[in-house]
This record gives C-alpha cells, sequence and structure tokens, in this order.
C-alpha cells in the first residue's frame, strides 16, 4: 500500500519480498548464477523465458549482462554459468 | 501518520498459466495495485489480466501494467523535492517544482492506450527470448498533464535542434550500466500531444505508473513513455544512447518483420503501434448456448488513425461481419465494439476479429515475426464451445 506521510507529500511504498530462486543443480554454474545473477533482477527473467532455449542464447545473454549491462564477475566464471543455464532451463 | 511505510500485501498469491510454454505466473499484489501477473518482481514487471480488459473501456489504475528495465526504482518520492529540469540547447534552462509545471499551461485530457513494445511476445512463434508477456502489457487511460511543446517553448529551443532525450529516476542497482533515456525527434516533441502527465484516470499516477510524472506519447509504444521523468534534454544531434542505437530496435521496412531465424539488414527505433484488437467477454474454451444469441464485445486500437471498422468471423476467418462501434473516446483510445454471435450447431467456434484504421491499415491473418518479439498485432483467435 502506499503512504502519504504526515504533512509532507512522499509517497512511499515498500515491494513484496522476492519469491523465484534458481533451479538448484549440481553444476559448477548453479552457485555462481546465484552470485552473479541476483544482483540486478530476479531470477524470473531467467526461468520464464522459452524453453531450450540455445546455448548460443545463454551465452550471448549472460555476456550482455557483463557488457554493457555492467554485471562485475569475471570473465572466467561465464562457461559454468552458461553450461549451468543451458542445461537447467 | 508516522514515517513507516505499509508493506504490500503479498499474502495469499494466486497464479495463472499463460497461454504459451512455461507460461506459469505468480499473481501478486504491489504497491497501489491489485494482484497482477508477475513477470519479474525486481525490477517490478506486472501484466494486467486480461478480463480486466472486459471491465471497462478504460484500465483502471489498479491493474495498469508496470515495466521497468534497470531494478533501481524509486520507492519513496517527496512530490516537495521533485524538480523537472530542462536544459541542453535551450535559451533558459529551467528546473521546476511540481507545482511550476501545473503552472506551465492549461492541463490537458488526453485518453490514450500504453502498450508495451514486446506485447505478447510469449506468442511468437517461433519463440523470441526477452521479456514472456500474453497479452496484458497494454492499458488504456484518461491522462492528465501539459503539453509537452509549452514547456520547452518556455525554455526556448534553439536553432540546430534535433531530438529530446528524457530520462528519470529509475537507474542501475550496480555497475556501470547505461541508464535508461529515450528520445523523440524534435518536431515529434514539440507536436502538441506529447505531454508530461502527472494524472491518470482522475487520480496521482501510482508509483509504479511513474508518480509524479511521466511522458506521455500517445500512439507510440511504452518505451518512450517515460517515468518519474526528472531531465528532458534538447539536443543538437540524434541521442545515441543503449536504449535507443541499440535496444528496441524493428527491422526497417514497411511490416517490421523478417523470416523467422533471418537477422535484419537494417533496423530503426520502435515507433507507432500497429492496429490490434481483441475479444475481451469469451475467453478461450468458454461455453456458449446454441441457438442463443451471445453478444461479444473487445477493443481495437492503432497508433492514433482511429479505428474506423471492425470485423467479426465465427467461422475462423471464413466469414466476416461487420462490429457495431463503441463510444468514440479519440484515436488514441481503446474503441469498444459489439458483434451478434449465434451458434446454430453444436460444437467448437473459432471467433476472430480484424480492426482496419483511418488510413486503411489492418492485420495480418498469419503472424508477422521479428528477432525481438515486437509489435504482434496477428488476427487472435478465440475458440468457444456450443452446447
Ligand atoms: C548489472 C546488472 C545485471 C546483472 C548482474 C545481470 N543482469 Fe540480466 N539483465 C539486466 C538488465 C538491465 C536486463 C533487462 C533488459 C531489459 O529490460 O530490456 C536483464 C535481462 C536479463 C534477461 C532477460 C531476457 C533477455 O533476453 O533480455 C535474462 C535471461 C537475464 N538478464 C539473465 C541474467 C543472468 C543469467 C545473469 C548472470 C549471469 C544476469 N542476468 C545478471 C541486468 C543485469
Amino acid at each position: 500500500m502506499a503512504l502519504f506521510t504526515g504533512g509532507v507529500l512522499a509517497l512511499d511504498i515498500q515491494l513484496p519480498p522476492e519469491t523465484a530462486t534458481y533451479r538448484p543443480s549440481q553444476l559448477p554454474g548453479y552457485q555462481l548464477v546465484q552470485r552473479n545473477c541476483m544482483t540486478c533482477h530476479s531470477a524470473q527473467y531467467v526461468q520464464s523465458q522459452p524453453p531450450a532455449s540455445p546455448r548460443g542464447y545463454w551465452e550471448a545473454t549472460v555476456k550482455k549482462m557483463k557488457k554493457p549491462f555492467g554485471a562485475q564477475f569475471p570473465d572466467d566464471e561465464v562457461p559454468a554459468m552458461v553450461d549451468y543455464l543451458a542445461k537447467t532451463y | 501518520l508516522g514515517s513507516t511505510a505499509l508493506a504490500a500485501l503479498a499474502a495469499n498469491p494466486g497464479s495463472v498459466t499463460l497461454s504459451f510454454e512455461n507460461g506459469e505466473r505468480e499473481l501478486i499484489a504491489f504497491p497501489q495495485k491489485r494482484p497482477l501477473i508477475v513477470l519479474t518482481s525486481r525490477p517490478p514487471q506486472l501484466e494486467t489480466p486480461f478480463a480486466v480488459f472486459n471491465e471497462g473501456v478504460l484500465t483502471p489504475n489498479d491493474a495498469f501494467f508496470v515495466r521497468y528495465h534497470w531494478s533501481g526504482i524509486p520507492t519513496s518520492i517527496d512530490a516537495q523535492s521533485y524538480r523537472l529540469r530542462i536544459g541542453g540547447n535551450v535559451n533558459t534552462p529551467l528546473e521546476l517544482t511540481l507545482a511550476e509545471l501545473k503552472q506551465m499551461a492549461d492541463a490537458v485530457e488526453l485518453i490514450a492506450v500504453n502498450q508495451c513494445s514486446g506485447n505478447s511476445r510469449g506468442h511468437f512463434t517461433p519463440r523470441a527470448n526477452g521479456g514472456q508477456l500474453s497479452n496484458g502489457a497494454m492499458g488504456n487511460a484518461r491522462w492528465t498533464g501539459v503539453p509537452l511543446k509549452k514547456v520547452l517553448e518556455k525554455a526556448g529551443i534553439k536553432a540546430g535542434a534535433v531530438q529530446v532525450s528524457f530520462n528519470g529516476l529509475d537507474k542501475p542497482p550496480v555497475g556501470d550500466g547505461p541508464d535508461f533515456v529515450k528520445a523523440l525527434n524534435i518536431d515529434h516533441a514539440l507536436d502538441g500531444e506529447v505531454m508530461l502527465a502527472w494524472q491518470m484516470n482522475g487520480a496521482d499516477l501510482p508509483l509504479l505508473n511513474g508518480y509524479p510524472v511521466r511522458l506521455i506519447v500517445p500512439g507510440y509504444y511504452g518505451t518512450y513513455w517515460v517515468k518519474h521523468v526528472t531531465d528532458i534534454t534538447v539536443t543538437d544531434k540524434v541521442f545515441d544512447g543503449f536504449w535507443m542505437s541499440t535496444a528496441y530496435r524493428i527491422p526497417d521496412n514497411s511490416c517490421a518483420c523478417i523470416e523467422p531465424g533471418t537477422a535484419p539488414t537494417k533496423t530503426t527505433p520502435i515507433n507507432r503501434f500497429n492496429v490490434r484488437s481483441f475479444i475481451t467477454s469469451l475467453a478461450e474454451g468458454t461455453q456458449v448456448k446454441v441457438g442463443r444469441e451471445t453478444v461479444v464485445r473487445g477493443i481495437a486500437f492503432d497508433g492514433g488513425y482511429g479505428i474506423t471498422e471492425v470485423a467479426f468471423s465465427s467461422d475462423g476467418g471464413n466469414s466476416w461481419h461487420p462490429a457495431r462501434l463503441g463510444k468514440d473516446l479519440g484515436k488514441y483510445s481503446f474503441r469498444e465494439w459489439t458483434a451478434s454471435f449465434k451458434p446454430q450447431r453444436k460444437g467448437p467456434y473459432d471467433l476472430k476479429v480484424r480492426a482496419v484504421n483511418r488510413i486503411g491499415q489492418s492485420q495480418p491473418m498469419t503472424a508477422l515475426w521479428n528477432p525481438m518479439g515486437y509489435m504482434r498485432n496477428v488476427v487472435e483467435s478465440t475458440r468457444v464451445l456450443a452446447a
């Protein structure tokens, strides 16, 4: 709910808690996506992609998150995350 | 009242399954919103359940869709300290309070549809990656504000102006990613219709729809309708930020389409809506009575020429009959239509609707395709069962 607080016209909202998590897996990329892919957006963006999106999509997407979007993970963590995403979603 | 914010009622989330593979979604009530279809919870990206479009031609504020790119969104906005800056290639840069903005000119009202570029992307075949939306990333509202033209005239546009860019309070939560900034050509920005609005449907904008002020670009996709707008900059060259020069580009041809699996040779920024129409009164799979008249109702809209004709078919598009158009709320609004449907035999019926606008544009019978999943406007089918 929104609240206009006493006197001042401030509109304050509190967003509901997040509900989505990355699907657990033994693949090493699982730990990495939890660390690297939750800073900017929730896991639904990954979850809701068309099933069996090609590996090329995941590779391009993970790279896009770094450049231009500015994700901070090192290049050498990319292959394991792509592998997890391609095999899990 | 204290300064504590009330939490959204996240309890008791329902769920829906959109009619494409991997279409399971939660329904959650975000602040100032009824339970809506959650595409992503952070940033909030919420789709309107389709049944809402049958409640009326105007989409209620608490059901209006929400789209953000970056999760660095404002959750507390003080209308007193809010400022709108107009600068760049102008004679007199301005810094306006909300009260000053409201007094810049007589307030105007316009009913206009806002639609996400990727509305209906989930229905693309072959599928297109990106936000997997069904048909609920659109809405129609009565916007109140002042023409952008009046504000730009107060600042005084200098010779050599080419575009006007718009930035709002949303920003990347970390890192140096590209801030969400959009631009319009100078002639478009000065057309007298583009507007800075603070109300929708007679109430302040909900925060998630751009409180306290958003840009209204009638007939154009929602990507241009910058929310919580704070900076308007007149530029002397084409603005080349990521969200104009790389994202939101369509094939530069008359259908904005290409063969599935190929890549466009040339692209251009997405711009006006194409023509669309929907049945809103009957959902897929509904049962209707044989031998009894059912009045089918729906909506049609386009990029601002105005809908002049809607045709209805109950036999999968073999024969068409004119629908009755409802009240004309302006060329940018949803136009209601109704048609009579009286099934004579038991069994399945494939209902279709197709609209035409004032300049003769209509909808394709088979879906057009582009790699980004933008601008779907195929003639939709609603299958019902007569029993
Ligand atoms: C620095 C910010 C940031 C980080 C970190 C980040 N993303 Fe994103 N991501 C974005 C932005 C911004 C968008 C949305 C673009 C839009 O709304 O059009 C996005 C969109 C997406 C999408 C949407 C679909 C598409 O095709 O555009 C997917 C899938 C995705 N990210 C996956 C990931 C994965 C996997 C990771 C980690 C390896 C990740 N993201 C980390 C910023 C980030």
